[in-house]
């Protein structure tokens, strides 16, 4: 290729040049003259006539004709002169030679040009083939492989199926790309992405609570099979365990009535239960089942009451006090009322009150 | 060749973020530096540390590499004067605190990216979901660097083809490959998308971006395509020539370092 080049650089480029500008004023006037690029055969005269060569019209396009077509040619099958088993690109360099021999002005020599720069282009691109020529890398064949990393399946001849995606054979899954970014992501030292943990702001309203209550009555019709056998071991709620309570201590009331109130609910034994036994107690007055009152000595004093008084209790006769008491409190009750054993025993199970 | 590679990189960076800083930011030199801390508390200049840490941190979300002059207008505000200082801590926390490295990776125009200081480890489980379009920009990054650096986009595209991607379709995972192609891989950094003079028609070649320099094993890129082809990467002489030398002029400096 650089043979070629060379010689045209050197030799017919000087003589070229004085006729060149010599004839720049007929070109123009030959430009107007003329209709289009085309290839017709202009009514000129031969190319016997030396002196007239220079300004002939029909040998003029003759001449960029050739050359466009030597240009296409060139473009058109870029890939078959790429091919490093053929000589056509070192051909086509040989023809243009030739005919850069006739070229006689500015406007055939740019077509020349415009080859020269198409050509070595070209050159350039298969001499980068060369360089590779040990190191082949055929991205088909690679393509081949990542389709079979990727997971294709390949469809079995004559299948009829075509799935989407499956162009020619084959489908690929639906993580395919997944799989090769993991692959890939390997290779890269990508600076992980910033992100806020909890995500962000979520402005819509939290779900109805609705939907929770329907959830709930939905599994107890499947556990109510289970239900009375749990029942028996199951621990009450405290809601109901206070109730009991309440009620075994107004069965004392009623076995030992009326009494001090302090001898009712101390247990010496426990300052916890003591406690706790006012605590109930109070329940009973509260729902007017028990009163209270202070006797001579203005000492509290407890009585239940009866069952036909109930009704009677009413609005007008209520009357509230905090009842408090301290461990010291306790243990001075205890030595002056000479308590020794709890009235209320204790409840059997233990895990209640505790 | 390389000048209209900045200016295209420009033109594309320019069209998705703000304008241009009106006033023009020059350095400040190492005494201006000194004389702006003295006026400042520790604390402030902590503080303003971390904003720029912080606006880093967002940007990365995306990929897409951050400007001085954003820099500057956005947060560095009236303390460009100790502009370099902040730099420098910024690039510092990066690196003990997350492990992170900032480079300017276009000293003219003066834009950092965030890459990562470690290695991913070969057993290592993976942590997050991966992103498919990472796989894509891989296909692209090897076929380019398999075929010595340079390839003409028509190659690029009919290797897509193949693996049933194409550039005219919309794809089921990728959408718009085209534009995810030469348009965000490119403004990210990854992939370069030139233009081939003398070409009609108009041809464009893919060259590796600055960030996928920066980024990408080619060491690693050659051992995967050993376990696809089922041959020894050092059989390709060539490119593990080229992914074994230490590359001096696809490192540039940190920041901290100008």
């Amino acid at each position: 290729i650089s043979d070629s080049c060379m010689r045209r650089a050197r030799g017919d480029g000087a003589e070229e040049s004085p006729r060149q500008n010599g004839t720049a004023g007929r070109r123009r006037g030959e430009q107007r003259a003329d209709s289009g690029d085309g290839d017709d055969a202009g009514g000129g005269l031969g190319p016997a006539d030396m002196p007239e060569e220079d300004n002939d019209p029909g040998l003029r396009r003759e001449i960029r004709s050739k050359y466009r077509d030597l240009i296409n040619s060139v473009q058109q099958n870029r890939e078959d002169m790429l091919s490093p088993s053929n000589n056509k690109l070192h051909e086509v360099l040989e023809e243009a030679n030739k005919l850069f021999r006739d070229v006689r002005q500015a406007r055939e020599a740019a077509l020349d040009a415009q080859l020269l720069v198409v050509a070595t282009d070209l050159g350039k691109e298969k001499a980068s083939q060369l360089f590779v020529e040990g190191n082949a890398f055929d991205p088909s064949a690679f393509a081949e492989h990542l389709l079979s990393f990727m997971g294709l399946n390949r469809l079995e001849e004559g299948d009829e199926e075509q799935q989407h995606g499956g162009g020619v054979d084959g489908y690929l899954p639906q993580d395919a790309w997944h799989r090769v970014a993991e692959r890939a992501e390997r290779c890269f030292r990508t600076a992980p992405c910033f992100h806020y943990m909890m995500g962000s702001f979520h402005a819509e309203p939290p779900p109805p609570k609705q939907r929770i209550e329907r959830q709930r009555k939905a599994p107890s019709k499947e556990v109510k099979r289970i239900m009375p056998t749990q029942l028996k071991k199951m621990e009450e709620s405290q809601q109901e365990a206070t109730e009991k309570e309440v009620e075994r201590i107004l069965g004392y009331l009623r076995a030992t009535s009326p009494i001090s109130y302090y001898e009712f609910v101390i247990d010496p034994k426990s300052f916890s239960r003591t406690v706790e036994n006012i605590f109930h107690t109070s329940f009973l007055i509260r729902d007017g089942l028990a009163r209270m009152y202070l006797d001579e000595s203005k000492l509290p004093c407890i009585a239940p009451v009866e069952e036909g008084e109930v009704e009677n209790g009413g609005l007008s006769s209520r009357k509230q006090c905090i009842i408090s008491i301290s461990l010291r409190s306790w243990r001075e009750l205890i030595d002056a009322l000479d308590i020794s054993e709890p009235l209320i025993h204790p409840p059997t199970s233990q895990s209640v009150s505790q | 060749m390389v000048v209209m590679l900045f200016d295209e990189g420009r033109s594309e960076t320019l069209m998705g973020e703000e304008e241009d800083d009106d006033i023009p930011f020059t350095q400040p030199s190492t005494s201006q530096v000194q004389k702006g801390l003295e006026k400042l508390t520790p604390a402030q200049v902590d503080q303003k540390t971390a904003e720029v840490v912080q606006y880093f941190l967002m940007k990365d979300q995306k990929k897409i590499p951050v400007r001085r002059a954003d820099l500057v207008k956005h947060v560095v505000k009236e303390y460009r004067n100790i502009y370099p200082e902040i730099m420098k801590r910024t690039a510092r926390t990066f690196e003990q605190v997350f492990g992170l490295k900032l480079v300017e990776i276009d000293f003219k125009n003066h834009v950092y990216i965030l890459i990562n200081k470690l290695e991913t480890l070969e057993g290592a489980p993976v942590r997050s979901p991966s992103n498919p379009k990472m796989g894509l920009l891989f296909v692209i990054l090897s076929v380019i660097f398999m075929k010595g650096g340079a390839v003409k986009e028509t190659l690029v595209w009919n290797t897509l083809k193949k693996l049933r991607v194409d550039p005219g379709e919309k794809h089921e995972e990728f959408g718009d490959v085209k534009r995810l192609v030469t348009d965000e891989f490119v403004r990210q950094r990854y992939l370069e998308y030139v233009r081939i003079p003398h070409t009609e028609p108009l041809e464009h070649e893919f060259r590796w971006g600055q960030r996928a320099e920066l980024e990408v094993s080619k060491i690693k890129i050659l051992e995967f395509m050993g376990e696809l082809h089922d041959r020894d990467p050092q059989s390709w002489s060539q490119q593990y020539k080229e992914a074994t030398t230490p590359s001096s002029s696809s490192q540039p400096s940190t920041s901290s370092q100008r």
